[in-house]
Parts: structure tokens; sequence; C-alpha cells
């Protein structure tokens, strides 16, 4: 255990925590503004702090501060008090875990050590996902139960029907990705995608196993209980579904916990669909070799970038009242990513003209590698807010009809095409 | 008697191309994601009103706001108490107090003349019944606030002074 031993774990936990409960704040904030601009309204724009809005991001803020001050309301027909208190515990908990065997880079190289960037440094994180994945059903489940309520009971019964059906076509389409990839360690399986396809294609699972992707991303929306397979909360036919009975911050465990599984899933499908943190055509070596080029390019971008989203908030942030703080809060925000870009600036420039150790190109490599792991995670949550807003609700039959009638026979006819090309053509 | 033939609606759901749902799908995320990018670079074109800094404009002559009582050219009341608009009232918000009027001009007025906003349904109601045209909702008044329920009770003063909006 050498001192940087130490500090890449504290490195990899603090930000798997980060992009995973930090992130809960952001994705609700999106949820509620996508939703808004798929549906032609604003969404919330008006909650500040001394003027600044940060597009509507504070008003997730204020609501946590609303949850955490809300009295903890127990109903008295609850009889079941530590199944119901756990309950939201169990959800969270599990989907917290479920994030912690993602890999955020390729295994960092420093001297002669190597680190797998993990937060949880284990080589089985596929069945770790399917396990806490399929655990965090519990939680709704004793929450429904010990709700004492029948609403929250057929909610619970939805939920744990619908988990049982999809883990089925879920875990089969997995089988499939395991004869491709040969491995269960997530960080192989993501270093694997890094490969080109007859030169030109990267070796993505989407690329090799697109019947597997489609499989999997379907029945991952239904894992995480959100839209169109949100029987569990279905409120308007159940009310609130598993957590009628539940308010302020168990509530909130509740509300946070399903975004932070829905984070987890994003997580894990990019990891075997869509490359991990790999950026396309650019692998980890050829990376390392052309450092100082690549740093250059985003030297170049990163004014530009930044050029073009002041001038699209120019013209989208405006407050009609001059004299309310919030009329400021444009300029003030301009300068502060004009401040922020200088900064990154001339940072990049010490990196590129300042030269770097071995280990500095190896930090550097990880650092893009995390960017582009957190950039894919938030384009794979956008699609699933995005679906969210345009699908309505499944009927219950429908869903299970889709999943035992179309996904488990297509799950299973893959397994075993994939297995006879595999074998028959000896890769 | 003949049968009008009946219109047949055409089911759908059942060719292949509906059962494998897909197409669908893709045409509703299509959509929505128009939706999305047009509104995401031309936050403009979005029609919700910033309400408390943007007033809504399209209060129409109809509108049903917070009631009023006109006024005669004198500036005395056009109430004669006739009690038709407390009668017709559902929600039995009017409270009219009359006594005799000792100038002339009509028999009687009302001493107090009061409508609770919190009880009112705004159903117009008392302005159909109104013989006199003395009650009448034109002020285009659509939010009230007020800290205590006392507040929200129009005396016959108020309903005087408030002015005619649109």
């Amino acid at each position: 255990m050498g001192e940087a031993n130490v500090w890449v774990v504290v490195v990899n936990i603090v930000l798997a925590t980060l992009l995973s409960l930090g992130g809960a704040p952001i994705l609700v904030w999106m949820e509620r503004r996508v939703a808004g601009l798929i549906q032609d309204r604003l969404g919330p724009n008006r909650c500040h702090i001394g003027g600044i809005r940060l597009f509507g991001l504070v008003q997730s803020v204020a609501d946590m501060l609303k949850l955490v001050f809300k009295e903890d309301f127990h109903p008295r027909h609850v009889k079941q008090n530590l199944l119901y208190t756990l309950a939201p515990a169990i959800v969270f908990a599990c989907a917290f875990l479920t994030f912690m065997v993602m890999p955020l880079a390729d295994t960092l190289v420093l001297g002669d050590k190597s680190y797998i960037m993990q937060a949880l440094p284990i080589e089985f994180g596929l069945l770790w996902f399917l396990a806490f994945a399929g655990l965090s059903v519990y939680g709704i489940l004793l929450g429904g139960w010990a709700s004492n309520n029948k609403y929250s009971l057929l909610g619970a019964l939805r939920a744990s029907a619908q988990v049982v059906s999809y883990e089925a076509a879920m875990t089969l389409s997995l089988v499939s990705m395991l004869i491709v990839y040969g491995t269960v360690h997530l960080s192989d399986i993501a270093a694997f995608q890094g490969k080109l396809l007859f030169g030109v294609l990267p070796a993505w699972g989407v690329v090799l196993q697109p019947l597997a992707a489609f499989i999997f991303i379907v029945t991952a929306f239904a894992e995480t209980n959100r839209a169109p397979f949100d029987m569990a909360e279905g409120e308007s036919e159940i009310v609130g579904g598993f957590h009628t009975e539940y308010s302020a911050m168990r509530f909130g465990l509740f509300f946070v916990g399903e975004y932070i599984a829905m984070c987890a899933s994003s997580a894990i499908i990019i990891t075997l669909f869509f490359g991990g943190y790999q950026i396309p055509w650019a692998s980890t070596a050829f990376l390392k070799a052309h450092i100082t080029e690549v740093l250059g390019v985003i030297m170049v971008l990163l004014p530009l970038l930044c050029w073009l989203f002041i001038g699209w908030m120019r013209r989208q942030n405006r407050w009609i009242n001059p004299s309310d703080p919030r009329a400021k809060e444009t300029a003030v925000l301009a300068k502060v990513f004009i401040g922020m870009t200088v900064v990154l600036e001339l940072g990049l420039a010490a990196l590129v003209f300042g030269g770097m150790g071995e280990d500095g190109v190896s930090i550097s490599v990880a650092a893009l590698q995390v960017l582009t792991f957190a950039l894919k995670l938030y384009a794979m949550n956008f699609v699933y807010i995005w679906v969210r807003w345009t699908l309505p609700r499944f009927r219950y039959d429908h869903l299970q009809m889709l999943s035992w009638k179309v996904l488990l026979p297509l799950a299973l006819a893959n397994v075993v095409v994939t297995a006879l090309v595999v074998v028959g053509m000896g890769w | 008697m003949v049968m009008k033939p009946t219109k047949q609606i055409k089911r759908h759901g059942s060719t292949w191309k509906e059962k494998l749902f897909l197409p669908a799908l893709f045409k509703g995320l299509g959509i929505t994601f128009g939706h999305f990018w047009d509104n995401i670079t031309r936050s403009k074109r979005i029609k919700t009103l910033q309400y408390p800094e943007e007033q809504p404009a399209d209060i129409t002559p109809r509108y049903r706001g917070v009631h009023r009582l006109t006024q005669r050219e004198d500036g005395s009341a056009r109430c004669v108490a006739c009690f038709m608009c407390a009668t017709a009232c559902p929600a039995e918000c009017i409270f009219i107090v009359a006594k005799e009027r000792e100038d002339g001009v009509d028999e009687k007025e009302p001493e107090r003349f009061e409508i609770d906003l919190l009880e009112c349904v705004f159903c117009g109601g008392c302005v159909e019944a109104c013989p006199c045209d003395a009650i009448r909702m034109d002020t285009g008044i659509f939010s009230v606030v007020a800290e205590s329920r006392e507040a929200f009770v129009r005396t016959k003063e108020t309903l005087l002074a408030t002015p005619k909006g649109v």
C-alpha cells in the first residue's frame, strides 16, 4: 500500500459518488427541464440564490431542503416499523452500490503499479450489478408491504412480478454479451471495446450485438421502474404505488434512489454497449502516444464551445424586469464561464508546453476517459428522460406479454446464434 | 325507416408493422426530440407566461373577474337592494341589508352589500339576475390576495370603488 495507491482509491470513490449521488439533483433538474421543453413549457427556472438560477438547477437544492425539513409523517396503521424504515434505505443503498463497480477509466499505470479505475476494484462487476439491481426491488417490495395499504401492496406486487419477468430476458441478453467478451470483469469489457472492427468501426457492444443491446436497454428501463414500465408507481391508478405512505426524507431516499438507479443502469449500458470510457477511434495506447496533440485540439475547441455556450445563454437566458437580481445572471455567468475557460486553458498549456512525465501522461489520459464516461453517462440519462416523456405507460398484461413472448425468445435465439458464430468461426 | 349506413372505423394495430411497435416508437421519439430542440434553441416560441412579471393580455370583456357595483350619474349605487342576486347566488355569498332611500331617486338602497370572495364560485349568476345592471363582473381582476379571511369580504364601498377593467 503505497501513498499513490490510497489516493487513486480515494479519487475513484469520490468520482463515483459524484457521478451517482452528486448527479441526482442534476438529474432531477434535467428531468424537469427536458420534460418542460418536450411539452413546450419552460420547466423550473425561477428559483435563485442571489440572482443565480443556473438555468433552474437551484430548484433541486430548494426541493432537497424542503424534503429535509418536512414533517416525517408516520401513519399509525404502519405496524412493521423496522421494515418500513429499512425499505427506502435498501433501495438507495442498492442503487448506490450498483454504480460503484463501473470502470471510470482504463487501468491506470503509475510507475510499475497498475490500478483498476473502479470505486470497488472487483473483478466480477457484472454479477455485482445483477445482484444489486435485483436486490433493489426488495426495498420496493418491503416498502409496499410494510405500508399496510392496498395500493402500496399492489405497487409492490407489480414491481416484483415485473422484475422477475424482465430479469430473465436481461440476464439472457447478457449471456450473449459474455460469450462475446469472455469475461465478467467490467474493466476488461470496456477495454475490449477500444478495438476497431474491420479497422473502421469501434468494436462497441452495440455494433457487435445490436439485438442484445436493444433487449438489454428495454429490460434496464423496466429494471429501474421508469416509464414506460413504471407500473410500481402508476400514479394514475394506484395513487403512488409503493411510496404512497412515505413522506419527507423517507420519500426523498426513494426518489434519489430512483435517479441513482437510473444513473447506474445508464452506466452499465454504456459500459457494455457504448464503449464505456472509450473515446471512439482513440484507444488508450493511441491517446498515450498522442497526448500533446489531443490536448492541443481540446485547447482549440474549449474557447469555441465557451463562446457558443455564452451566445446561446445571452439569447435564451433572460429576465423581463431589469431591476431583479436574476436579470444580471447571464452577465455574471458569462464572466464565470470565461474565467473557467481561461484557467483550464492555462492548465492545459502548462501540460502541453511544460511536458509531462510518464505518470502525467497516464493521469491525463485517465482524466480524459473519466470525462468521456461522464458525457456518455449523461447522454444515456437524457435518453432515459426522453423516452419517459415520449411513451405512455404500458398496460400490465402488455408488459408481461412483451417480456415473455417477445424479449425472452429473442434473447434465447440471440444466445444460440452468438454461441454458434463464436464457436463455429473460432473467434 | 331507412337506417343510415354506420361509419366503419378502421382498427389499428393489426398489421405487422404496427405490431412491431418500433417504427411508431422511433417516430414518437423523433417528434419529442424535435420539440425539445426547437425549444432549447429558440425558447421564445414557448407560450409560457412569466407570470408575476408578465400579466395576461387576453382577458376578454366576457371574463368573469371580481365583482363591482355600478354607479348612477350622481355617484350613488344603482343597486335597489331587491335581493335578486342574493337569491340567484348558488354559493350564498352575497349579504345585503336594505334600507329606505331618502333622496327620492329610488325607493330602496343597500345599507350593507357584501360579497365573500372565499365562498363565491364566480358563476356570474348575480350579474344575470340583476334587473338594474347594478352588479357586474367586468373588472378583469383574476387574482385576489389577502392575509385574513375577513379581508376577502368585499364591502359595498370597495365594490363601488372598483373600476371597470376590460
